[in-house]
C-alpha cells in the first residue's frame, strides 16, 4: 500500500537557527509511529510544518498521494489530518460539547449525537455543558483529543499526549490510540515518556538538533549509539 | 503631473531624512513597548502631544529655550508613562491583546479630552526659529535640522543604553523571552514600568521637537500613533534598529508621494503602504518577530 | 420564565411602536438615537465581540453609508428608504474592499489598520470634492421625516439584534468565537478563519451603513467631520463593552444605559464626554471585561445566547 504521509527534505529555520534540517520520513497506513528526541530537537516544528501552521523553507509533504505543502492549515485539516497540541488548545469559552460541534460541518443533530458519543467514550458525558475553560487539565486534554476525532481524520498527529496525565487516564488514551490504529488510522506521536513510546509504537523516528538521526523499531532505537549520545551526551 | 528634476529629488531626499529621523525616534518608543510587553500602545500619540504642550508652556511661561525643554519634557512624560503603566497597563500585559488595545484606546481618548479641557483646542505655536539654510541649491529647514540633530542624538543614546547598560540588556532580554529573563533574575515588572516610561519619554521628545515645527493642538498625536505603527511594521516588530530604517523609509516615501499627490492623499499613501507591507511581508520589511 | 419575558418584550415593542403618536418631538428623537446606537453597537459586536478582531474604524461604514445615501437623495433624487438600503450595500462593498487585505492580518495588526481607516476616508472625501461637496458638506432637500425615520431605525435595531441572536446561536457563531479563543487551533481544526472573519465583517458593516444614510436624511446636511468622527467609534465601543461584548443583548443594554447617561451628562457637562467614555472603557476593561451581561452570565449561570 502507498504510504499515507511522505515528508521529504523539510527545512525550517528561525532567525538563522535551523529548527528542522532536511528531515524525511514516510508513514505506512494503519501503524503507530513515534517521534522522539531531546528538547528543542524540532519535533513540534515538524508537526507545524506538516499541518501548515509554519511555512517550510524547503521540502515537500505528500498526504494520501497529494502535495499538501503550501496549503493553509484548515485545508490540510479538512483533507484528513488531525492533531493535538503540546500545550492544550481547547476553546475555553465554549462548552465541551461546543468544542466538538464547532469542527463539524454536517447536520446539527447528527453532529451533536456524535459529539455526545465521543464525550461519553472518554467519560466526560456529564460535563458536556461545562465551559471547557473550567475543566481540569486532564479533562481538557481529553476534550482536545476527542475534538480531533470529530473530524474523522485519516492521519493523527499527537503532540505529547502523555504529558501531565495520570496513569489511568493515560491507559485509556493509549487504549483509544490502539483502537484507532486497528480501525485503519495512522498515528504519529511525539512523546518524552519512553515507556509509552516503546510500548505502543511500531517504528520510532529520532530527531536531534533538527535532523533525523535514527529510524527503526523501538528495541533497535534504544540500543542505537547515536540516540543514546543525543540524549545523554558522550 | 510635475516634471521631476534632480533638484526636486534631492530636496525630497533631504526632507525625507529630516522628517524620518523624528518618525524613527518616536516609533522606537512604540516598538519597545510592543517588544517588551506585547502591548499596542494606542496612547503613544497623545503622549507625544503632552510632550509638545510641556515644551509650549515651559517656553512661553518660563521663558526657556524650546530645545532645552526637550530633556524636561522627556523627564516629565517618563514619569507619566511609569504612572500609567504601574496604575493601569500592567494589569493587561498578560490578558488577550484585545484588552490592551481597548485599554490604551480608552486612555488615549481620555488624555486627548483632558488636553482639550485643560489647554483648549486653540492652536498653539512656539516661535523660535524659522527659515532654511541653503546648501548646494537645497533648502534645509532650520527647525527641522535642529530637530534632526536632537532626534539622532536621543536615538543614539537610546541604543547605547540598550546595548551597554544593565538596564538595556534586561530590556532586550525581556523583549526576547520574558520567562528566560525572569529565570536570569530580571525583575520583569520593573522592566515593564521603566520601558513604558522610557518609551513615553521618546514620544515626548518627538513632541517637544515638533512644537517648534508644527501647530500644537490636542489631537495632533493621533496620526503619530498610526505612523509609528507603520514604522514598526516596516522595520519589523521587535527589531529595534529596524525602526530607524523604517522611520527613514516612511519619511522618504511620504516626501516622494507629495511630489505627485496632494498632501491630503499622502496619508492615504501611508495607509496603503501599511496594508501592502503587512500583506506581503507580515514580519516587516527587515524581518522581525510576529505577534 | 421565558413566556413572561416574551410578553414583556412584545409589550415593550408595542409601546415603542405607538410612542410617536403621543410622545414629544424630543422623545421621538431620543428614542430614535437609541435605536441607532443599538444598531451600531450591535454591529460592532459582531466582528469585535465575537471574533476578537477589534475594529477601531467602524465609523467608516457609518460615514460611507451617510455619503452614499446623501448623494443618492440629493443628486439622483432617490427616495430616502431606498437610499438607506443603498447605504448599507455600499458599506458592505467597502467592507469587502477593506476586509480582504486587512483581515489576513493578525488581530493586533488588523486593529492598527482599522485605526488609520478614519483618516484615510476623511482625506478621500475631501479629495473627491466634486461628488461629496468636500469640506463644505452636502445638503439634502428639506424634508421632515422624523417619524418614518424613527420606525425605520427601529426596524434596523431589531434586525441587527435578531441577526446577532441568529449568529450567536448557530455553529457559524461558534466558529467565529473560536477565532477569538484560539485562531491557530481553529485553523488546525479545519475552520477557514479568513472567510469567517470576512463574513462577520460584512455583516457588521450593513447596520452602520444604513444608519448613516438615515442620519444623513434626518439631519439634512452632512460634512466629513460629522459623519466620520472618532466619537462615534468610541461610543459604539464603550456601549458594546459596557453591556457585554460577545453577547446578544449586551450592546442593547449598553446603548440604552449609556445613551441615557450621556443625555444627562451632556446637559450639565458637555465637554467631558470623551474623557468619561475613555475612562469608562478603561474601567470596563480592567474591572468588568465581559460587561454587565457577561458578569450576570457568570454569576447566575445564564445561557450564552442572551
Amino acid at each position: 500500500m502507498p504510504p499515507v504521509l511522505v515528508v521529504e527534505g523539510v527545512r525550517k529555520s528561525f532567525g538563522g537557527v535551523a529548527a528542522v534540517n532536511d528531515v524525511s520520513l514516510a508513514l505506512e497506513p494503519g501503524r503507530i509511529y513515534g517521534l522522539i528526541g531531546p528538547n528543542g530537537s524540532g519535533k513540534t516544528t515538524l508537526f507545524n510544518c506538516i499541518t501548515g501552521i509554519e511555512r517550510m523553507d524547503a521540502g515537500r509533504v505528500t498526504f494520501a498521494g497529494q502535495r499538501i505543502d503550501g496549503l493553509k492549515p484548515w485545508q490540510i485539516a479538512r483533507r484528513g489530518i488531525g492533531r493535538t497540541f503540546q500545550i492544550i488548545r481547547v476553546f475555553p469559552e465554549l462548552t465541551a460539547l461546543e468544542n466538538l460541534l464547532v469542527v463539524t460541518r454536517g447536520a446539527h443533530g447528527e453532529a451533536e449525537r456524535r459529539g455526545r458519543e465521543l464525550l461519553d467514550f472518554v467519560r466526560l458525558g456529564p460535563l458536556a455543558g461545562e465551559y471547557a475553560g473550567n475543566l481540569s487539565y486532564g479533562q481538557q486534554k481529553l476534550v482536545e483529543f476527542v475534538r480531533m476525532l470529530m473530524t474523522d481524520p485519516t492521519l493523527i498527529l499527537l503532540d505529547e499526549p502523555a504529558a501531565g496525565v495520570n496513569r489511568t487516564l493515560l491507559n485509556d488514551l493509549l487504549d483509544a490510540v490502539s483502537r484507532l490504529r486497528d480501525a485503519g488510522k495512522t498515528v504519529l506521536l511525539v512523546e518524552h515518556d519512553m515507556k509509552v513510546v516503546m510500548g505502543l509504537c511500531e517504528t520510532v523516528f529520532v530527531l536531534d538538533h533538527g535532523e533525523k538521526i535514527a529510524e527503526g523499531p523501538p528495541g533497535a532505537i534504544q540500543a542505537d549509539e547515536r540516540v543514546i549520545e543525543a540524549y545523554f551526551g558522550r | 503631473m510635475n516634471v521631476v528634476t534632480p533638484a526636486m529629488l534631492g530636496q525630497v531626499i533631504v526632507s525625507g531624512i529630516l522628517a524620518g529621523s523624528l518618525y524613527a525616534m518616536v516609533a522606537l518608543g512604540l516598538g519597545l513597548i510592543f517588544g517588551v510587553m506585547r502591548v499596542i500602545n494606542i496612547a503613544h500619540g497623545p503622549l507625544l502631544m503632552l510632550g509638545a504642550y510641556t515644551t509650549f508652556f515651559l517656553t512661553t511661561h518660563a521663558g526657556m529655550n524650546p530645545f532645552l525643554t526637550v530633556p524636561v519634557s522627556m523627564a516629565a512624560l517618563f514619569v507619566v508613562g511609569v504612572v500609567l503603566q504601574r496604575g493601569l497597563v500592567f494589569r493587561v500585559v498578560d490578558a488577550p491583546e484585545l484588552s490592551s488595545l481597548l485599554l490604551t484606546f480608552g486612555i488615549s481618548i481620555a488624555l486627548v479630552n483632558l488636553a482639550q479641557l485643560t489647554f483648549t483646542s486653540d492652536l498653539r505655536a512656539v516661535e523660535y526659529i524659522t527659515g532654511s539654510w541653503v546648501l548646494g541649491g537645497l533648502a534645509f529647514s532650520k527647525p527641522r535640522v535642529i530637530a534632526f540633530a536632537f532626534a539622532v542624538g536621543v536615538t543614539a543614546l537610546s541604543f547605547l543604553l540598550l546595548k551597554t547598560t544593565r538596564l538595556g540588556k534586561a530590556i532586550r532580554a525581556t523583549s526576547q523571552s520574558r520567562e528566560v529573563a525572569m529565570v536570569c533574575g530580571v525583575d520583569v515588572g520593573r522592566i515593564h514600568m521603566l520601558t513604558f516610561g522610557f518609551a513615553s519619554a521618546l514620544a515626548a521628545a518627538g513632541g517637544a521637537l515638533l512644537a517648534v515645527i508644527v501647530a500644537i493642538q490636542p489631537e495632533m498625536g493621533g496620526v503619530w500613533t498610526f505612523k509609528s505603527f507603520l514604522v514598526i511594521v516596516l522595520g519589523g516588530a521587535g527589531n529595534y534598529p529596524g525602526a530607524l530604517l523604517g522611520g527613514l523609509l516612511l519619511g522618504l516615501v511620504e516626501q516622494v508621494a507629495s511630489l505627485f499627490l496632494t498632501t491630503q492623499l499622502s496619508e492615504v499613501v501611508a495607509y496603503v503602504l501599511l496594508v501592502l507591507v503587512l500583506l506581503v511581508r507580515p514580519s516587516g520589511l527587515l524581518g522581525g518577530r510576529q505577534t | 420564565m421565558k413566556r413572561a419575558l416574551a410578553v414583556v418584550a412584545l409589550l415593550l415593542l408595542a409601546a415603542l411602536a405607538a410612542y410617536p403618536v403621543f410622545g414629544t418631538g424630543y422623545g421621538v428623537r431620543s428614542i430614535q438615537q437609541i435605536f441607532m446606537w443599538v444598531a451600531l453597537a450591535g454591529s460592532w459586536n459582531l466582528i469585535s465581540g465575537l471574533t476578537g478582531y477589534v475594529s477601531f474604524g467602524h465609523v467608516a461604514f457609518f460615514g460611507a453609508g451617510a455619503y452614499t445615501g446623501a448623494i443618492l437623495v440629493a443628486s439622483a433624487g432617490w427616495p430616502w428608504p431606498v437610499a438607506a438600503l443603498a447605504g448599507g450595500a455600499a458599506s458592505m462593498v467597502l467592507a469587502v474592499v477593506i476586509g480582504y487585505p486587512c483581515l489576513r492580518l493578525k488581530g493586533p495588526y488588523f486593529a492598527i489598520a482599522m485605526l488609520g481607516l478614519n483618516e484615510v476616508l476623511r482625506a478621500l472625501v475631501s479629495y473627491f470634492e466634486g461628488l461629496t461637496g468636500g469640506g463644505n458638506g452636502l445638503s439634502l432637500p428639506t424634508l421632515d421625516a422624523a417619524v418614518p425615520i424613527y420606525y425605520v431605525m427601529g426596524v434596523l435595531a431589531l434586525a441587527v439584534t435578531a441577526m446577532s441572536w441568529l449568529i450567536v446561536t448557530s455553529r457559524f457563531g461558534l466558529r467565529l468565537m473560536t477565532i477569538r479563543e484560539d485562531e491557530v487551533a481553529a485553523e488546525a481544526m479545519g475552520i477557514d478563519t479568513f472567510h469567517h472573519k470576512l463574513g462577520a465583517f460584512l455583516l457588521s458593516a450593513v447596520g452602520p451603513g444604513v444608519a448613516g444614510a438615515l442620519t444623513a436624511r434626518d439631519q439634512g446636511y452632512i460634512e466629513p467631520i460629522s459623519v466620520f468622527p472618532l466619537a462615534v467609534t468610541v461610543t459604539m465601543i464603550v456601549m458594546a463593552l459596557f453591556g457585554g461584548k460577545g453577547t446578544v443583548f449586551g450592546p442593547v443594554l449598553g446603548a440604552v444605559v449609556l445613551f441615557i447617561a450621556q443625555e444627562i451628562v451632556w446637559a450639565r457637562y458637555p465637554y467631558v464626554h470623551p474623557l468619561l467614555f475613555g475612562a469608562l472603557i478603561v474601567m470596563v476593561v480592567l474591572l468588568m471585561p465581559r460587561g454587565v451581561l457577561g458578569l450576570l452570565q457568570q454569576r447566575y449561570r445564564l445561557p450564552r445566547t442572551i
